[in-house]
């Protein structure tokens, strides 16, 4: 049984745009997924198909077997969760703490098992020093942890995060990773919406081109990466090992410029063992 | 750097601390912006980057008041002594978000903002207006609404209602950070392009290096508050250290440095295709 | 409910002859009309007053989007007409009470279709509004539809951790307001403060009368109509007090 399943679903929005036109798309347990294009392809309408905030107009959206017409946000949210783009969307609460401990009321835990699990994911996110601290109070790269932190807390199986990059610096992308890695180690399955192919290079994962509402393409980073013609059409940045995989000739992406550097190296050898 | 050339921007010394911050954000910045120049100025979130960039046009210390050490010159003005308003005729600013800094109903009113709180007569408005929107291509959007744009001809609408007060400064905020990798690339070519067309010197915080090294003439890279060093891209980016204070070492420069390092003779390019031209035809004679 | 209302004062650019005249023209006319209900103390009065007001709204293609706006104010006469009754009042007076009302929501909501907010803030100006409250005014108008897409993704996000903003009783849901509208006030606060920096360098407040762009000009449309408007009313003002 896939964690995802959309079959043929459209969705056409209330002033008659179809934004997601017949988009077939299976997702396992614990795969890691990035859906990148550019703006208006479609990505964030589909994200939105996932927890049922929005339905289906045509096809079928399955969350481990089971359809979502039939289910409110509430009881799909359990499995699912979604973090956007927003941060300050989301934070409202007087502390870290009771930020996160909204949505597990909201899902009913009881208060003991609220407090341990807020003690558990607090650690695992690097935010024990700020339990008390307002959430506005945190940094940028702060906010989105916490973010991500009040989700997990009540341990949905899926995780999709909107354009979890957009506006962090460095250091917090790396930070970023290591969450994303960590969920990986733990068995959920992580779909990662973004623009930002630099990002997602360490995963190489299976990445889904949209665009216009469609799937323009569904393959493992390599391929996709490689498509210079594809990405620039999709208004997405080459990342550049892969670019430079491609002026050289060479049919995979340098997975990191150690690799790169003894390919070249190994260029000027071989020149001299002719 | 040509010593003939006008200082546009100086920061003396410059020290400044947040009324009830408990410790300085800038420490003793010293550099200066030459007329003509697209200066970078990269660091880590947290760095200071945006308290300089506010220092220049006057909302340090006229909106932000705090601990003022030093000195900071813009076109040969004290600017602790200069009004926010004299300052906004020499120094465009350009903000992250390309909607919170859009106020009027329709473009071309958003555009002609400025001027009209400078007392700008209707007909110059009217010429600079359109000039502006022709400039930069957006004429066709001149009786839309704000809400109805995408978020590059936002930008467009925000950088023309700078252009018109005729600045001889652009200052640009993260201008890329919320913008997707098509529209970012194009903000920064029209950066360029203004650069080159009407002489405008632009200062820049960003801190994604492979996005403007093509335009910078120099960076200018903070940590803690300080100038850590400045220079030509092709010598920041080489330098060691960058990845200690926060910022991303282009993956070209990741690789060519190896290449360096085991005592290959490259020369340094930031761009990928010369890099590998280079490679091949060097190295498969 | 509250979409409907919006949409019966949301401005729609149109052109028409009502559209297309001065904003100070609409104003004048549709305060008049708005006078004019509240002046007539008879049926025939008031039945005169609402012919009055469905020319215009004809002549402006906008009848339809009002006729929407009945459905709030339709429920809220028929409550008035019942009151009235139950305090004494004959149906007919009861009735002219409600009508009042009706023409009172169509003439308001009249102007402001028929105005951009753009054109309102060029009356405020023209009245010598102090330019401070007209500007923050407009741009709290200007600010409304970006409101109303952080309110939708807010919504979202806070769905997404399971509020149920339908459910439960009424002090629960007053309560599930509070993770609606925390962010939507940080968020607005947030953006003020943005909106200030961008009005300094923007040179806000360098003179003490900033110039504009445009200016309000009546041109020969704006002067036939308003030598059918004032001539029509002083003739109505007349004829009411005959009819007294």
């Amino acid at each position: 049984m896939a964690a995802i399943e959309f079959s043929s679903v459209s969705y056409r929005m209330p002033n008659g745009v179809l934004a997601l036109d017949n988009i077939d798309m299976t997702i396992k347990e614990g795969e890691l997924v990035a859906i990148v294009g550019g703006n208006g392809a479609g990505k964030t309408t589909l994200l939105k198909h996932l927890n049922g905030l929005l339905k289906p107009s045509r096809g079928e959206v399955r969350i481990f077997g089971k359809s979502t017409k039939d289910s409110s946000v509430a009881q799909l949210s359990r499995e699912v969760g979604l973090v956007f783009q927003n941060s300050d969307h989301q934070l409202f609460s007087e502390s870290v703490k009771a930020e996160i401990a909204f949505g597990l009321r909201n899902f009913g835990f009881s208060e003991s098992e609220i407090e341990s699990r807020i003690e558990e994911v607090v650690n695992y996110y690097g935010l024990a020093e700020m339990l008390d601290r307002a959430p506005m109070t945190l940094s940028g790269g702060e906010k989105k942890r916490l973010c991500i932190a009040t989700v997990m807390a009540w341990e949905p199986k899926i995780l999709a995060l909107d354009e979890p990059t957009v506006g962090q610096d460095y250091l917090n992308k790396l930070r970023l990773r290591d969450v994303v890695k960590s969920l990986l180690r733990k068995g959920r399955t992580v779909l990662i919406v973004s623009h930002d192919l630099e990002f997602l290079w360490p995963f190489k994962p299976r990445t889904i081109v949209m665009g216009m509402g469609k799937i323009l393409a569904d393959a493992p980073a390599d391929q996709i990466y490689l498509d210079s013609e594809l990405l620039e059409k999709s208004g997405l940045r080459q990342p550049q090992l892969a670019m430079l995989a491609n002026a050289l000739g060479r049919d995979r992406p340098f997975s990191d410029a150690d690799e790169a550097a003894n390919w070249v190296k190994g260029l000027f050898v071989r020149r001299y063992d002719e | 750097m040509n010593c003939l050339a006008k200082k546009l921007v100086e920061f003396r010394n410059y020290s400044f601390k947040y009324s009830g911050a408990s410790s300085y954000t800038l420490s003793n910045v010293e550099f200066s912006v030459e007329e003509g120049e697209i200066v970078v100025i990269a660091g880590a979130s947290g760095s200071g980057k945006s308290t300089i960039l506010r220092s220049i046009n006057g909302l340090i210390p006229h909106i932000y008041p705090g601990e003022y050490m030093g000195d900071v010159f813009v076109d040969g003005l004290r600017v602790k002594d200069t009004p926010t308003f004299e300052l906004a005729r020499r120094v465009g600013f350009l903000f992250q978000n390309p909607e919170n800094q859009i106020f009027m109903f329709t473009v071309e009113r958003d555009i002609a903002f400025g001027m009209e709180n400078l007392g700008y007569p209707p007909e110059v408005m009217r010429k600079k207006t359109d000039w502006a929107m022709q400039l930069l291509g957006i004429s066709h959007l001149a009786k839309r609404s704000p809400s109805e744009l995408s978020d590059g001809q936002k930008q467009r609408v925000a950088i023309a209602g700078s252009l018109v007060m005729d600045p001889r400064i652009l200052v640009l905020d993260e201008p890329t950070s919320l913008l997707d990798p098509k529209t970012a690339l194009d903000v920064v070519e029209l950066v360029k392009k203004l650069n080159i067309e009407l002489g405008i010197t632009a200062i820049l915080v960003e801190h994604r290096f492979e996005l403007v090294a093509p335009i910078a003439s120099r960076f200018v890279v903070i940590s803690n508050g300080k100038v850590w060093s400045e220079g030509k891209p092709e010598d920041i980016l080489f330098r060691d250290g960058l990845e200690e204070i926060g910022l991303a070492v282009p993956p070209i420069v990741q690789v060519e440095k190896k290449l360096m390092d085991t005592g290959a003779d490259i020369e340094r390019t930031l761009d990928v295709k010369a890099f590998a031209g280079r490679a091949i035809s060097t190295w498969q004679r | 409910m509250a979409q409907v209302l919006l949409e019966g004062l949301k401005f729609r650019y149109q052109r028409s002859v009502i559209h297309n005249l001065d904003p100070r023209v609409k104003l004048l006319l549709t305060a008049m009309l708005f006078a004019f209900s509240l002046i007539g103390s008879n049926f025939y009065q008031e039945a005169i007053t609402f012919c009055l007001i469905a020319i215009p709204a004809v002549l402006a293609r906008v009848l339809r989007r009002l006729m929407k706006l009945m459905v709030f104010a339709i429920p809220f006469s028929l409550f008035i007409i019942l009151l009235n009754i139950w305090g004494g009042g004959t149906i007919l007076h009861s009735f002219v009470i409600a009508i009042r009302f009706i023409e009172i929501v169509s003439s308001t909501s009249l102007f402001f279709v028929t105005t951009s907010p753009d054109e309102l803030e060029y009356v405020l100006r023209w009245f010598r509004f102090p330019r401070d409250f007209v500007f923050a005014f407009a741009t709290s108008i200007r600010f409304v539809p970006v409101m109303m897409i952080d309110l939708n993704q807010i919504i979202d996000a806070q769905k997404s951790r399971g509020l149920e903003i339908e459910k439960g009783g009424p002090i629960k849901r007053i309560r599930n307001l509070v993770p609606v509208l925390v962010p939507l006030i940080v968020t607005a606060l947030v953006r003020s403060g943005e909106l200030a920096e961008a009005m300094e360098a923007r040179g806000y407040g360098a003179v003490k009368k900033p110039t504009s762009l445009f200016n309000l000009k009546l041109q020969s449309n704006d002067l036939m109509a308003l030598s059918i408007i004032i001539p029509g009313f002083i003739a109505l003002i007349l004829l009411y007090l005959v009819m007294i």
